[in-house]
């Protein structure tokens, strides 16, 4: 049969942003495969050069778009290192409580895209219902729903707001008490593991190979790679939490490790909430001026736990009132761009979806 | 194992295999260490074989003043948390560096990024020139410093010409009486009924 050309996006219910995925088919046996970028390219690492550092806060949320608050993160950490600035420690608590939020609604938001690929779209209103209640959390604490602008260079923007505790409690046990329906409906309903189970598999080799990190690393490797478990960041060594691990990496174990991390998101969210002392949420970058402040000169690379894997930012400062150099490093970038054009090959068409849907691909972080 | 030994031990492998410029500890989990450009394949080897497998980052940095391009690798092992920055400088005449392809496999579109961006050549990348995200781009690199985007962008998009009668304006709009009553109104807006 003739090779066709076919294409995965950037309109498409199993593609997630906007990249296309160029296919090379035969039959229905993908023979190449790559992905193109650059529909999403809005040149932010120019951009944050030309911009002072404060001025960026509102630049940097737009990098990941359904994960935002990684990169307020990863920035406002890189920052801090470079002016050795020390941040309150209540700041640093309710850092966690935003991060963790936004890892439960970045995982619901991706296990529910599950519901697309599979035709089962009922487990994807569910996810976007719940991940919907959390935007609505986001707002009560930070005024936006989505680019919350709310991690900011020396703390956050402002204290948390009266009796959100008892909403956030609430809102934990209703979706504690709902994760084994997502289960039923997703990962141990009959119709999608015939699709799901033993297939898309991600070996250890690949992984070391490619350099994937976040979910498709702990799947494969079975050892608990996680950057908030091996390089504490915020308060992490102070709470408890498990880091779910697996020594199958399929696209079933994936998930289900989507689920496990859900649960150990609600857990730190609770021990935030109850071991969060009081007091002061921002100190000042700088005591003159209040915006044109500068930043020493340095080189650093701060790296955060996406729900994709490592996130990092590389920052390079020369000592000038605006960055020298911002580097993102998307956490999808090895199994996005090298995964898609070495290892998607080889599979059937209707799994190219599932493909990207599992590996954890967000376009926005590959074009930038 | 606790991080200072880790970096020691980060000490040692860099210091037995190449020529340090220049050292600087960032924190308790990042060193970085400046060296030569011939020096980086045998470094970034020999760090490969002793756990740092993982390639995080790869980019550069542009530093028109010394006219060089800094080459910047990251690498951390997972199992001795320590992230390891290699920089390296290129002269930024005809910038070329050889690829880590063979050392690091997922370099691959990193470096066809850095391409793009900063057009730096890397031989032994078979797919270093081919154009990643910005279709059919027709100026220099986008970001070297000398680029200027609002440049870029006056030279291609010319700003549009307007005909006379594209908006016509209310004269009378611009009179004291309806000024003030905007902000009559605006007021009222504002605090919800009270004159």
């Amino acid at each position: 049969m003739k090779e066709m050309k076919l294409f995965l996006g950037p309109q498409h219910p199993g593609m997630h942003g906007n990249a296309s995925v160029h296919l090379f088919v035969d039959g229905d046996i993908i023979k190449r495969s790559y992905l193109l970028p650059g529909m999403l390219h809005r040149g932010f690492e120019k951009q944050m050069e030309r911009k002072l550092w404060v001025n960026n806060i509102a630049l940097i949320p737009r990098v990941c778009v359904p994960e935002p608050d990684i990169n307020e993160m990863a920035f406002a950490l890189a920052t801090e290192k470079l002016l050795k600035l020390d941040v309150p420690e209540r700041a640093h608590w309710i850092r966690m409580i935003m991060l963790e939020f936004a890892r439960i609604s970045a995982h619901l938001m991706a296990y529910g895209g599950l519901g697309g690929p599979t035709g089962n779209y009922t487990l994807m209103y569910h996810a976007h219902i719940d991940r919907n209640l959390i935007l609505d959390i986001f707002e009560k604490i930070s005024g936006a729903r989505i680019y919350h602008q709310y991690i900011v260079i020396g703390g956050v923007r402002k204290d948390l707001p009266e009796g959100i505790d008892e909403e956030i409690n609430a809102y934990l046990n209703d979706l504690e008490s709902r994760l084994n329906e997502y289960r039923d409906l997703g990962i141990d309903n009959p119709s999608v593991v015939k699709r799901i189970k033993d297939t898309i598999m991600l070996p250890e080799a690949v992984v070391w190979e490619l350099g994937v990190t976040g979910i498709g690393m702990r799947s494969a490797t079975n050892k608990p790679y996680d950057i908030r478990k091996v390089m504490p960041y915020a308060r992490y060594n102070q709470v408890e939490f498990e880091v779910p691990i697996s020594d199958y990496s399929d696209a079933r174990s994936r998930l289900d490790i989507k689920i496990k991390e859900v649960q150990q998101s609600i857990n730190i969210i609770r021990q935030c909430l109850d071991k969060m002392p009081e007091g002061e949420v921002r100190v000042k970058p700088s005591r003159g001026q209040s915006m044109r402040w500068t930043v020493p000169k340095g080189y650093v690379y701060a790296p955060v736990e996406s729900s994709r894997g490592e996130f990092g930012y590389y920052m390079v400062s020369n000592g000038g009132t605006t960055p020298w150099r911002v580097g993102v490093r998307g956490a999808s970038y090895p199994q996005g761009l090298l995964g898609i054009e070495k290892y998607l090959p080889g599979t059937r068409i209707d799994d190219a979806a599932l493909w990207v849907d599992t590996m954890g691909i967000c376009s926005p972080e590959i074009d930038r | 194992m606790n991080s200072i030994s880790n970096l020691e031990a980060v000490d040692n492998i860099i210091n037995s295999t190449g020529k340090v410029i220049k050292k600087e500890p960032i924190s308790d989990f990042q060193v970085a260490y400046e060296v030569n450009k011939s020096d980086v394949h045998q470094i970034l080897t020999s760090l490969k074989l002793e756990g740092w497998k993982q390639l995080s980052y790869l980019s550069a940095v542009d530093w028109p003043e010394e006219n060089k391009f800094e080459l910047v690798y990251i690498l951390l092992n997972w199992d001795k948390p320590v992230y390891i920055q290699i920089r390296a400088k290129i002269d930024r005449e005809n910038p070329s560096m050889n690829s880590i392809i063979p050392i690091f496999p997922g370099a691959k579109y990193y470096e066809r990024e850095a391409h793009e961006f900063f057009g730096i050549a890397f031989p032994g990348n078979p797919d270093y020139k081919k154009q990643l995200i910005m279709e059919q781009w027709d100026d220099i690199p986008p970001l070297r410093k000398d680029f200027d985007p609002r440049a870029y962008s006056d030279r291609k998009y010319p700003s549009r010409e307007y005909p006379d009668n594209f908006s016509k304006k209310d004269k009378e709009n611009e009179s004291l009486e309806k000024q003030a009553k905007r902000r009559k109104r605006a007021r009222k807006l504002r605090t919800g009924g009270e004159e």
